[in-house]
Formats: C-alpha cells, structure tokens, sequence
C-alpha cells in the first residue's frame, strides 16, 4: 500500500462533544487504500511551530466520496491549532500509515470493542466493517463498551443507532451510564457469561490498555490494541515511537516496537506493559499562556 | 515558475565535486532522519538524491533508549533515540541492496564505544559495493560512551579518525558536534588526523521538562535539539569550520527549504543534509533541490559550484564611494 501525501480540504469541521472534533477532508488518494486502524499524519498549520504532524487514526473512510474522516480531541497545542481550521482550507496529510485492524473472523463470536474516550475514533470505522461483515444475526453478538470521564464527552447518543449493535456505556463520574471504568464495566457484563468475547479490539488511554491488556491474556482472547505513542515522521525513519516489547529471552537487552511501522495495532501480549512509562498529557500551556 | 521560460538559465549545473565523491546535486538525507532509504521511497524518486546517509550503524545491533523518546519544541525537535539500529552485518545483508540499486551515493554513518569499534565497523565497511563514503559520527548527545564524548575532545576526535583512516581507504567524512567552545579545533584536529571531509552540526544537547508532572520530557532526561529552531548556530558553526580547513564541508541544521541551503553553500559548505525537515515533509529533499535549480536559473548562474563560498563579507561601513545597491540606504546618505 503506497504512501501518500495529499493536500486534503476541510469539507466539515464541527465539534461533536467536549473538546472532541470531527474532521471531514477530502482526499481522494488516500480514501482509496485506507484501512481501519490505519492513521494519518496531518499538518495543524503552516509554519514551524508546531513543527511536527500529528497523528490521527482514521475515524470513518468514505472512498466513495473520496473523502475520510478523522476524530480528536484538543490536548495540546497542536490539536487546538488543527481545531482552528475553517472548511475550504486545505490540510497536508500524509497516509495511510501503520498496520491496521485484521478482523479475524474465524476467532468467532461474540465480538467486544472497547473504547476509552477518544479511544473511539478508531474503533468507529472498525464497526461499520465488523457489522458489514457480519451476518444479520451475529450483529447482537458485536458489543461496543465506551467510556468517558463525564458524558460531555461522549459522542452524541444515536451516533451508532445505525449500526444496530449492544451498546454498553460507562463515565468516570456516573453522569451516564456505568459509574465507573469502562473496563470495569466491560468485566461485569462479559465475567463467564455467554457474552465473553472470543475477540477484543480496543483502543484508550494507557491505563485502560493495560486493563484490557491483563483481561485477554489472561483468558486467552485473541486482542488487538491500538496503541499511541509521541511520533515524528510516521513512517519508521525516526524511531521516536517506541514502545517496550516482550523479549524473546528474559536476559537480552530491551526490546522496542516502533508503533507508526509495526502498529499502531497490536497483539496484548506482544507489549511488555510494565514497562511503559504514562504517557504525558500534553501540557496544555494554551490554557495558562 | 516554467523552468523552460526562464530566460537566464534554464538548466543550471547543480553538480557538486565532494572531495572524490561527485554529487549531481549538494543535497542529501541526513543520517537517522531517512532510515535505510525504503521508508521515504514512496514519496518521490530517491535517484534524485544527491546522496542518501543511512541511519549510524553500530557492531551489533542496538534497541536504543527507553521512551519517551521526543520532545517538541518551537521550531525545534528534542530526540533521544540512543543510536537504535540494525548493526552492520544486518544493514550489509538487507538493507543495503535496495540502496545500492539506485545508484545514488550511499554514506555509511558509523559509531562505536571504543576506537578499536570504529576502526572494525570501518574495515567491515570499506569497500562494498554499492557505498560511496563513510560518515564517522563522534556526536551524539544521546549515548553514555563513544558519540560524543570523541568529538568534544580534539585528541580523542584524532585518535578516532585515524583508527578508521588505517583501515579504510574509502573516502571518510567526520560528522562533528555544536557541543564545543572551538568547533573550529576539532575540525583541524580530524583534518590533520585523515578525515576528507566535515559535516557538521549533529544535533545541540538540550532539555524539556513538564511542570504539570513534574518530570523530564524525555526518558533519557537530556536529548539532542535539531529542526529550524538551530540552523543559525549550525550556519555559524560551518561557516568557523569553512575557515578553518581546507577540505569539503558539508552543511547540517536545519535546513527546510531551498533558502536555508543555500546559505550553507554561500557560506562555503560544498554540499548540505537535510534531516528533520524529512519527518514534516517526506520529499523536502526533492524540493530544495528544485527550489536551487530555480534560484540559480532566475539568478542567471550556471553552476552551483560558481556560488558556493561567494559570502561576501567586506565591511559596509564606512561608506564607500560606489553607489551603494540599496535605494534606502542610498537614500539616507545623500
């Protein structure tokens, strides 16, 4: 699959939910040979400050249209810049970047994605292929589990009404929902039930990772995790977005995985957890300054 | 602009002559911002290179540093990769051969913990088929032994460069770091000692932190700042190089479009690397060399070898008795 960069128009740009925006921008080219679980690596501005791309997964892919769409939030300076840009501007991205989601569809039924926050923009496209996929009568056997710190940040209700799947939603403060983790809420249902997924697509913050991480290993579930990671060139030149993986023996050096080349999916028991650092909010100095 | 409409020059000569390398343009990918060549060969035809610098090569392979790994800053990039690569037998095997088929030149970036590493990594190396030169680096900020602590050091720096001339008859470049008082010193010092060329600057040690969690922003507490944010250090930093030896300087820091490498070469480098400018946009490279092409039709300059080094720096003040060529100016001493 050949990389491109593509000068991309601001089709739509509106806010969904609480600091979390959707982006539509055409780009033919890479709209053709994108994949779910797939990213992009946008321009927020012209200039040199900031100076890196940002990268974003793909929210929705629309080839028909020529278009895709990413979905963010504002975390830092970069996000908030790209936030500023008005429909009829154009963007520079470069993808389709990283591995993608593989849907196994031997692994069976039923079939679990959890989301943390913005941890759904991924998942999204991945659905609409999932159910696609499907026949009509496993859809109820395709279960969403997605969680927010607060509502406000979650997207709109009837966002995945279309997709006719068992939506289970979970907030950090209990303003809709489960009170409490999505990953808690994920193990309450799923426990030794008939709805214990034989696959589990996940995408979140790291701790929520780590969870689910724990959960499928542990039951032998087949897993595979979008992952982030600070990143320079998106390509594999830089190797900025390491991330540490299980050694092939327990005494040689470090091992890394590079999340823009060998991800940003994977298998959880591919990635040596313990030994990630928290990833660092971005400092929202744009809050302060 | 229609390059066939130009009327000054059309087709300027973009050819270089590095030392015994010839260069059909003074641009290349810098080392650990191209990988080995294939990450960017989907942007644009590589062939176009004036020379590809592969990411440093080490005896044995190396995982590299914890992360966080990057750090941001305006205009400028903090990394602390810890020199993660493939080692040499494994470059040799399956990297080089896609390199080698495009018939542009292939530098060999090199490091090692000890001389005697250096010197192995270069006797490996010599010769291959398919590698134009080899590039010693004795300046990364971001490894606790080897790197930089030769290239802060005139004497260590020697002692390196002559361990790989011994033992390596292909041309040798020695990448040299901004981390010095007299950057000057240590170019003399790898002249006298055999290096054939200089490239310069590696990137400037640096540091970010986050006030929210109160920690480092890198794993490895300090990394190296590159990106826009340092090319007026590197200009000046290869412009003390330039006057100090006699062999070819090539140019790094911060280059990001036509403009900024230009004035490497109007301060006297013979050829420039382009590196972080890769990771924004993957055909920079192509584009400056485009850019250059353009500057020196419109310019009306046939070659770029006529360019390089005519920095004019005679003192303007005070006034001559010549028209001065700027009307303000002009203007204000009337």
């Amino acid at each position: 699959m050949k990389k491109l960069q593509e000068t991309a128009l601001v089709i739509e740009h509106e806010q969904v939910a609480q600091l979390t925006h959707r982006l539509k921008l055409q780009a033919p080219g890479i709209s053709r040979s994108a994949c779910a679980g797939q990213f992009a690596m946008i321009q927020v501005r012209e200039g040199f400050d900031p100076l890196l791309r940002r990268p974003l997964s793909f929210h929705r892919i629309l080839p028909a249209e020529g278009c895709i769409e990413l979905l963010y939030r504002v975390v830092g300076r970069g996000t908030w810049w790209l936030s500023q840009a008005k429909p009829g501007t154009a963007v520079s991205i470069l993808g389709p970047l990283g591995n993608g989601f593989t849907p196994d569809e031997s692994a069976g039924y039923p079939v679990a994605l959890i989301a943390g926050g913005i941890g759904i923009a991924p998942l999204f496209q991945l659905l609409l292929n999932l159910v696609a996929d499907s026949p009509e009568n496993r859809r109820e056997n395709i279960h969403l589990f997605y969680g927010a710190r607060t509502a406000a940040e979650l997207l709109p209700e009837d966002s995945f009404d279309l997709l006719g799947i068992p939506v289970h939603v979970s907030t950090d403060d209990g303003s809709r929902g489960f009170h409490g983790r999505v990953t808690q809420l994920f193990e309450s249902i799923v426990e030794g039930g008939p709805m214990q997924p034989r696959r589990v697509f996940a995408c979140g913050p790291l701790a929520m990772q780590v969870q689910v991480a724990k959960w499928v290993v542990a039951h032998g579930t087949a897993s595979q995790l979008s992952l982030e990671a600070l990143m320079a060139c998106g390509v594999g030149a830089c190797l900025g977005c390491a991330l540490p993986a299980v050694r092939s023996n327990d005494s040689g050096p470090n091992q890394f995985v590079h999340v823009c080349k060998d991800g940003p999916i994977f298998q959880a028991g591919s990635i040596e957890w313990t030994k990630i650092q928290p990833h660092p909010m971005p400092t929202p100095t744009f809050l302060y300054s | 602009m229609d390059e066939n409409t130009t009327a000054s020059n059309a087709n300027p000569d973009l050819s270089v002559q590095l030392g015994p390398l010839r260069l059909k343009n003074p641009v290349m990918a810098a080392s650990g911002t191209f990988g080995y060549g294939a990450e960017y060969s989907d942007f644009f035809d590589l062939r176009e290179l004036g020379a590809i610098v592969v990411k440093g090569l080490s005896l044995q392979p190396r995982p590299g540093n914890p992360p966080p790994r990057l750090a941001e800053t305006p205009a400028g990039l903090i990394n602390a990769i810890g020199l993660e690569n493939v080692g040499v037998e494994s470059f040799i095997r399956e990297k080089l051969p896609f390199l080698a088929q495009l018939q542009v030149p292939v530098i060999a970036n090199i490091f090692g913990n000890t001389v005697d590493e250096y010197a192995e990594l270069a006797s490996r190396l010599d010769g291959i088929p398919g590698l134009a030169a080899i590039e010693i680096n004795i300046s990364c900020p971001n490894v606790k032994e080897g790197g930089m602590v030769f290239g802060t050091d005139p004497s260590m720096a020697a002692g390196v460069v002559q361990a790989v001339r011994r033992t390596a008859s292909m041309p040798i470049i020695t990448k040299l770091t901004p981390n010095v008082t007299r950057i000057a010193q240590i170019a003399r010092a790898v002249v006298d000692a055999g290096s054939d060329m200089i490239s310069c600057i590696n990137t400037i040690a640096a540091m970010a932190v986050d006030i929210f969690s109160r920690r480092p922003k890198l794993a490895n507490i300090v990394g190296g700042l590159s990106g826009p944010a340092i090319k007026p250090i590197a200009l000046r930093c290869t412009y003390e190089v330039v006057q100090a030896v006699h062999c070819p300087v090539i140019g790094i820091g911060g280059i990001t479009n036509a403009t900024d490498a230009l004035e490497f070469l109007l301060i006297g480098a013979r050829a420039v690397q382009i590196g972080t400018a890769n990771f924004v946009r993957p055909s920079v490279t192509r584009e400056v060399i485009d850019g250059m092409r353009r500057f020196l039709g419109v310019q009306g300059i046939h070659s770029v070898e006529e360019f390089i080094g005519t920095l004019d720096t005679r003192c303007l003040f005070p006034f001559a008795e010549e028209a001065c060529p700027i009307p303000e100016i002009a203007d204000k001493r009337a």
